[in-house]
């Protein structure tokens, strides 16, 4: 979605009636219901758990020369099986495509390629950022700095339109093209942290602190929500991803505390009273799959689903 | 209660001048970028690309900076570089006065564990195979040799990283002198494989182990693990021949203060 402006498919259903609010339907008022149903850090400390641990798995891998996690986060080997990061490889074959060395490429290459999609396209959205991605883990926590920085009206929230990410992607494929560099490589925070943790610190590492300054000072998340084409590339192949977070109009209070903790508030854009078009929505591309509101959400009208199969779980 | 994220209404013209804003931010940080990671800075000596590293040109956007090199070399000779070291950064070098490649791990295992052929093993493996053909036409009733040992020293002949210059000034031989002990101070980390050495078969060891005891020095051309192919002794001196490969063991185990013997790279 270019735009901010949502193309909504359909016209969006009649706003909830007071009766049929989740609160009233359990004999509460709304302060109750919120005090009953507290929010949790459930997905939170297992999503957390999962980042640590595999990047703590690429540092022991290297440190103590054990085959389990090999590599950095631009490509590495999962006992034996190759993982190559997607947008890399995009610039890869497309430098490669333009001087005619394409047929260099090794099987393995195209193994790691092949198995990061797949498991992506499963996971859906931009799992990778939230799950993975040691950047992530910095930024979320800026972004909670961020917050209570301008709650305590110390500065100004600054936002741009969600859409220049695609133009920062397509920029930095055309700067790929034309000079022959993996130029993302060399300013990407993410390869930055991950070599840094692996292989010892880089004095780049001052680039990516630069960075987490301005997203806590200045704009919320600009990395990540206006730049990261890592992140574009991942949402593309998790469109369509058969797990999502759903989204059941019937249960929700419209508190929108959901989109408070959302590390990308435009996909939950149906929580607002009288915006959902139907009853059950799909969080977008972008989301990923954090779970940041599904701990949050007071009558678990949010919930983690793998498509079609649901109703089995 | 936080406020909520407030849906602001974004006017095509807008996001015009927010596009355009990205995209002169990207080209030019990306432009700057590319300037200062193309720039080699070393003097190109002693620091080197490792083993079957493509062009130069081909090799910086072909090396995707994971370091799987750097992992899987037993001896720690492939180092990821930082920009302090003046070359692109993340990108693999040895320093082969610190630690040179002695090709103890066998099979050019850096090369083969390249996934974007950055370091490219195709050309390593023709070279095995070509070797294997060699000695089969060459021994028509030899039905079951190792082939390993006759790819192998193939392979490792074939690689180029960089060429041994001889200082004659400095020089322990030029200057008629000889060399007992161990070539390099107590601290020292770097570790080889002599070929001459038999008892230690092929696995590395210390430097500070090896020990020699030479009226006139020529360690260089003893400890060669490519042998009389690379570098000889002429008129009383070490003499570098097209052969060297650039491993660096020669550097690495020079005993005079800053090395007689460097490494210009290929």
């Amino acid at each position: 979605m270019l735009f901010s402006k949502k193309k909504r498919k359909g016209q969006p259903l009649p706003a909830k009636r007071r009766e049929d609010m989740p609160n009233v339907k359990e004999g509460l008022t709304f302060k109750q219901w919120k005090a009953k149903h507290a929010p949790n850090h459930k997905w939170r400390n297992k999503r957390w758990a999962v980042l640590l641990t595999l990047n703590t798995l690429f540092w022991a891998s290297f440190a103590f020369d054990i085959s389990v996690l090999e590599g950095s986060l631009s490509g590495s080997r999962f006992f034996g099986i190759y993982l190559m990061d997607l947008f890399n490889s995009l610039q890869q074959v497309l430098i490669r495509v333009r001087t005619g060395n394409f047929g260099m490429l090794t099987t393995n290459f195209f193994i790691g390629i092949g198995v990061i999609a797949t498991f992506y396209f499963l996971a859906g959205g931009r799992t990778f950022c939230s799950w993975i991605c040691p950047y992530h883990f910095l930024a979320e926590n800026a972004e909670k700095l961020h917050n209570w920085l301008v709650k305590k009206k110390k500065i100004k929230e600054h936002s741009y339109a969600i859409g220049v990410k695609y133009v920062a992607f397509a920029m930095f494929l055309v700067l790929a093209f034309v000079t022959k560099q993996l130029v993302f490589e060399d300013m990407n925070p993410v390869g930055i942290i991950s070599r840094s943790i692996i292989y010892g610190p880089s004095v780049l590492l001052l680039w990516v602190l630069g960075l987490l300054l301005f997203e806590i000072f200045h704009t919320k998340r600009f990395w990540c929500r206006y730049v990261c084409p890592m992140g574009v590339t991942y949402s593309a192949i998790g469109k369509f991803s058969p797990t999502a977070i759903k989204f059941d109009l019937d249960k929700c209070g419209h508190c929108r505390d959901c989109q408070d903790v959302c590390l990308v508030p435009h996909e939950l854009w149906f929580v607002k009273r009288g915006e959902a078009t139907k009853e059950v929505h799909f969080a977008g591309a972008d989301c990923t799959r954090c779970g940041l509101c599904v701990d949050t959400c007071y009558g678990d009208a949010l919930t983690i689903t793998v498509k079609g199969i649901d109703s089995l779980l | 209660m936080a406020k909520k994220e407030k849906e602001k209404e974004i006017s095509r013209r807008q996001f015009l001048r927010f596009s355009v804003a990205t995209a002169i931010g990207v080209g030019a940080v990306g432009a700057g970028v590319t300037y200062l990671s193309t720039k080699d800075t070393t003097n190109g000596e002693n620091m080197l690309r490792p083993p079957g590293a493509i062009a130069n040109d081909d090799f910086m956007y072909a090396c995707i900076k994971c370091g799987l090199c750097v992992q899987i070399c037993p001896i720690d000779a492939v180092k990821l570089a930082d920009l302090t070291q003046g070359l692109s950064y993340g990108t693999p070098y040895l320093d082969v006065r610190e630690q040179a490649c002695d090709f103890s791990c066998g099979a050019m295992q850096c090369v083969e564990t390249c996934p974007t052929a950055a370091l490219d093993f195709i050309q390593f493996k023709e070279e095995g195979e070509k070797a294997i053909t060699k000695y089969e036409k060459e021994h028509p009733n030899d039905h079951d040799f190792n082939i390993i040992a006759v790819q192998l020293p193939a392979m490792h002949e074939y690689t180029k990283m960089g060429t041994a210059v001889l200082n004659t000034d400095t020089c322990l031989a030029a200057n008629g002198k000889g060399f007992k002990g161990s070539p390099r101070d107590a601290n020292f980390k770097g570790v080889y494989a002599s070929p001459a050495d038999v008892k230690n078969g092929l696995s590395p060891y210390p430097v500070n182990e090896h020990e020699f005891d030479r009226s006139i020095c020529d360690i260089c051309v003893t400890d060669c693990p490519i042998g009389e192919k690379a570098i000889i002794v002429e008129n009383k001196i070490p003499k570098v021949l097209e052969g060297c490969t650039g491993c660096g063991v020669c550097t690495m185990i020079c005993p005079t203060e800053g090395p007689s013997i460097t490494m210009k790279k290929a």
